[in-house]
């Protein structure tokens, strides 16, 4: 069982991303916050008796489903699951190629590379304004199997879907976003 | 040119993830300060919500054992007692009300078989029919 300390460790470890994510999903602060409060309770009323290893699982869990519920109360659940393209064919996305648009870069040298701060935020908020025009499937996998680090099997396991289409989502998102950064000329 | 070989694909696709995490980590520490504040109110709030085992109130006389105490035994019997008092009034209430049926309906059948029965009777089909079928004996 989870002592207080550790409940209130592993909260204030994951709060800031949760509300991040939360923000690209829902495009409310405000909301976010509620959502993400909600799910703070839910975890510490319900499964705060739980191992300190399952809390990451379930929160996400928590969360995700915190966020479905608020799309139902907006009753615009049918504009977030009407989203054709979660279920498309990748035909378009055929001919691209990872390599092109990503092989010439050197991850250390661009991490490293020194940019002003201004750069900074501006490269951020493009990152993220295309993180939101992702499908919500794919933008849900992505965040949770880079972001949160979690393996492909944990991610299905919170999404409740099957690992191929973790894969898949994750896939489909990489590729959208890195081409959409690449049109604007933004390198990683 | 395609990139053929899916393990290379899918360890740029897991770089490239990777890098976008780094840039979304950087973009958490510039969140505003009320909303910080407002993630720290929520979190205290979760922790107070947690929910604690449940002990049973229990008090360790001074013999050792373990006992609920006398307060304990009133409570629970002070709990049962309307329960009771309200089953026996309606046990009560319904034998009262059996009696007095059955007195009324004994005062009734005493009346017929007292009163002397009217000549209009006979000419009634009923009462032939009554009396035919054995019911007058």
């Amino acid at each position: 069982m989870a002592t207080e300390r550790e409940l209130s460790d592993f909260l204030l470890s994951v709060e800031k991303r949760a509300f991040k994510r939360t923000v690209y999903h829902v495009r409310e602060e405000e909301s976010a916050l509620d959502i993400v409060q909600d799910s703070m309770m839910k975890l510490a009323e319900h499964y705060a008796d739980k191992p300190p290893n399952e809390l990451p699982m379930l929160f996400q869990r928590i969360l995700s489903n915190c966020t479905l519920d608020w799309f139902r109360r907006q009753k615009t659940r049918n504009a977030l699951f009407s989203n054709l393209s979660d279920f498309e064919s990748a035909s378009d996305d055929g001919d691209f190629d990872l390599l092109e648009t990503y092989s010439s870069s050197d991850p250390s040298q661009q991490v490293e590379s020194a940019e002003d701060s201004t750069r900074r935020a501006q490269i951020l908020r493009e990152i993220e304004s295309e993180i939101m025009e992702l499908p919500a499937r794919q933008r849900e996998a992505f965040l949770m199997r880079y972001w949160e680090d979690m393996d492909v099997a944990e991610t299905a396991a919170a999404m409740g879907c099957s690992e191929g289409s973790v894969k898949t989502h994750c896939s489909r998102a990489v590729a959208a976003l890195s081409k959409a950064l690449k049109a604007k000329g933004i390198q990683l | 040119m395609t990139t053929t070989d899916p393990l290379r694909a899918q360890k740029l696709a897991d770089q490239f993830g990777r890098h976008v995490a780094m840039r979304l980590d950087a973009g958490t520490t510039e969140i505003p300060y009320e909303v910080s504040e407002r993630l720290r109110a929520a979190r205290v709030r979760a922790l107070q919500v947690r929910r604690q085992p449940e002990v049973a109130p229990v008090m360790v006389g001074r013999g050792g054992v373990a006992t609920l105490g006398w307060t304990g035994w009133f409570h629970r019997v002070a709990s049962v007692l309307p329960l009771l008092v309200l089953a026996a009034g309606l046990v009560l209430i319904h034998g009262l009300m059996t009696e007095r049926r059955a007195s009324e309906l004994a005062e009734v059948d005493a009346a017929l078989l007292t009163d002397d029965l009217p000549p209009a009777a006979y000419a009634d089909p009923g009462f032939v029919q009554f009396l035919k079928s054995g019911g007058g004996d």
